[in-house]
């Protein structure tokens, strides 16, 4: 979709999991951005 | 074919219960067919209906307990490994999570006619913190549904069955060709699925590596990294990638309007 508009789009290969393992620099995500499960309770 | 044929006249109850609950569990088993190939051998008379039927509808209680459980205590780990499996991951668990959103409890009812859904809905109910005696009430109501629904369909068309069949080796060749035909149709459906999701594919893919280096160079003026995560892979401990934003694929059109198209975009998920 990003691509379809006009964006010049990439994906990661491994996402997320291939950039901790190569040992790349990461952080918290930050509290305003945490959305909690939906839960039925 | 036969041997498997063989099975279910000599063993029909053990079948029944093990591909049901194999099929609850996750695992790509014929748990229809079974119950349909059950309902003919009830209309037969080989099996009993209400032995089938609390057979069936246990083994799939007892699976989506096991599912639902791992769901609770996993929470989206398990989703996203359950999808990995998808054609689609990611579509796999957004559908999901919306099927609950749209339908609520009732999903549980329905998931089972529902391909993909039919082994999210558990682990999701577990992840949402469904109640216990709540989801055993709704999943009991799904379960009776399916196997009455499959069970009942053998056994309506145990007369054409019949009128085709007049020995044990023409019904084995019969369910043999019912079995290849659903295969085929199975196949195409992959297909289907295959080329309807193509486009997602073409994106062209960086590696890490390549990545990193843009991001410690001159280029990194020019480098944005989004978090595509759908929400619910977050929790209160959760990482990204230093200097990523987050970009929510369940808003992306709104999300579009406010990105810079003179940058490279670099997403990323799990």
């Amino acid at each position: 979709m990003l691509r379809e508009n006009g964006f010049n789009a990439f994906v990661i290969v491994g996402g997320l999991a291939a950039w901790k393992r190569a040992g790349e620099p990461m952080e918290p995500v930050p509290h305003d951005d945490l959305v909690k499960l939906p839960t039925f309770s | 074919m036969n041997h498997l044929i063989a099975l279910l006249a000599h063993h029909g109850y053990a079948v029944v219960f093990w591909l049901v609950f194999a099929e609850a569990i996750g695992l790509p088993m014929p748990a229809a067919l079974a119950l349909v190939g059950a309902g003919a051998a009830v209309a037969s008379g080989a099996l009993s209906a209400p032995i089938v039927l609390l057979l069936a509808i246990l083994a799939m209680l007892l699976g989506d307990l096991v599912l639902f459980d791992l769901g609770r205590r996993m929470g989206w780990a398990l989703l996203g490994f359950l999808c990995k499996i998808s054609v689609n991951p990611e579509t796999c668990i957004l559908r999901s999570a919306e099927s609950f959103y749209k339908r609520g409890k009732l999903t549980l009812v329905i998931a089972k006619f529902i391909p993909g859904l039919n082994t999210m809905a558990a682990p999701l109910a577990g992840s949402m913190k469904m109640r216990l005696a709540q989801f055993l009430r709704f999943d009991f109501a799904g379960a009776a549904l399916y196997a009455l629904a499959y069970g009942c369909l053998g056994f309506v068309f145990r007369d054409f069955l019949a009128a085709l069949t007049n020995s044990f080796q023409a019904a084995g060749r019969l369910l043999e060709q019912t079995v290849l035909i659903a295969i085929l149709a199975y196949v195409v459906y992959r297909a289907w699925l295959f080329q309807k999701y193509a486009v997602y594919r073409v994106v062209p893919r960086v590696q890490v590596e390549e990545l990193a280096r843009k991001l410690a160079s001159d280029e990194s003026a020019g480098v944005l990294v989004m978090d595509v995560r759908s929400h619910g892979y977050y929790d209160a401990e959760a990482l990204r990638i230093k200097g990523s934003i987050r970009l929510e694929p369940n808003n992306l059109s709104e999300e579009l309007k406010t990105l810079p198209k003179d940058k490279d975009i670099y997403v990323y998920c799990t």
